[in-house]
């Protein structure tokens, strides 16, 4: 017996025996099945293999249809954000706000100390300064404009303040 | 198209789902009826030899039970073998674990199976039933389903989670086998 090639045939065998071809596709390999050896004999026992499970048990349609449960609409769940815990505010540590208040008042130094050096050499231009420096030391125009300047505040003390030898920024007029 | 006798089309499975969402249980019959024959058939050619009602019946149940995953994309029935097939290889694996812890008694030989064998009347389905035995598993599922279910080589990858490719091979190789078989005997 030849060995048959046509690949295509031998795969259509099975859907014959099922009535899945379309005419023209069963017409082919019929007229296949005719001429060649081997794929007759493997439609054969495609066959035979097919009715050997004619007799399967008995199943009681009535029974499945009583186990199943009713149909319930699986709805999707509702998608929610993920909560995220709230950030905690950071505890910032002591010793920070000990920084930033040393650097205000290094800050206060520094710059009241180069007002002071400035005021050696030009006109103060306010009031703080002109109290850091000396009312005594102030031009004709200087103290026109501290005069203007002190006239601006909301409360003066009774007495005239002593100067002071270093401005807080903060609490500039303070003398304490 | 398959006609009903009074002319009208035969319903689709698709539609008695439908039905039977809308609260028919008569579609559910019909789906039951429509295909538990050939999962019963499936199962004894996969190799199940008892609890074949059974196995139906929950390859059912699970099967309207989720029933919404169903898209559609396959058949219904393939579907169905995707699910019975599951249920078959989670029952081998019981019944494996069971025989490594309790010793195998005399009378657990005897199975429902000889009722079925004594139904086989002819010889020649006997000695079918035999040749299909000595192929691999997997061989005797592509094999059945292809022959004795009419299914796709496409279908048959779905539901033995292959490929096409290798499910031609398979039945190639099946075939081959079955027919030195009764050539043989």
């Amino acid at each position: 017996m030849n060995e048959c090639n046509e690949r295509e045939i031998q795969a259509m065998l099975p859907d014959m025996l099922h009535d899945a071809l379309t005419p023209a596709e069963k017409s082919r390999v019929e007229a296949h099945v005719a001429r060649c050896e081997e794929c007759e004999e493997d439609l054969e026992v495609l066959r035979k293999v097919k009715r050997s499970t004619v007799f399967t048990p008995s199943i009681d349609i009535d029974r499945i249809v009583r186990r199943i449960p009713p149909y319930q609409i699986i709805t999707p769940p509702i998608e929610r954000p993920i909560e995220r815990p709230l950030e905690q505010p950071v505890e910032r540590p002591r010793i920070a706000s000990w920084l930033a208040a040393a650097s205000l008042a290094l800050f206060a130094v520094v710059g009241g100390s180069m007002l002071l050096v400035h005021g050696d050499s030009g006109e103060p231009t306010t009031a703080a300064i002109a109290l850091a420096s000396g009312v005594e030391e102030l031009s004709d125009g200087g103290l026109v404009q501290l005069m203007t300047e002190m006239n601006d505040f909301d409360a003066l003390p009774a007495t005239e303040p002593e100067p002071v030898l270093a401005v807080d920024s903060t609490d500039g007029f303070n003398q304490d | 198209m398959t006609l009903r006798p009074e002319g009208r089309p035969e319903e689709t499975d698709m539609e008695l789902i439908d039905r039977w969402k809308g609260g028919d249980s008569h579609a559910a019959t019909k789906l039951v009826g429509r295909h538990s024959q050939a999962l019963a058939r499936f199962a004894v050619s996969s190799g199940e030899r008892d609890g074949i009602e059974e196995l139906v019946q929950d390859t059912f149940v699970r099967a309207f039970a989720s029933l919404d995953s169903f898209r559609g994309e396959s058949s219904l029935r393939t579907w169905l073998f995707t699910i019975e097939r599951r249920l078959m290889l989670d029952r081998r694996r019981a019944e494996r674990r069971s025989r490594e812890t309790v010793p195998v008694e005399e009378s657990d030989h005897v199975s429902e199976y000889g009722a079925l064998d004594s139904l086989i009347a002819e010889e020649a389905q006997e000695r079918v039933r035999l040749s299909l035995d000595a192929l691999s598993p997997t061989q005797r599922e592509v094999f059945t389903l292809r022959v004795q279910q009419g299914l796709s080589y496409r279908e048959i990858a779905a539901v033995v989670d292959s490929t096409e490719g290798a499910a031609r091979v398979h039945y190639h190789n099946a075939l081959r086998t079955v027919k030195e078989f009764l050539k043989d005997e």
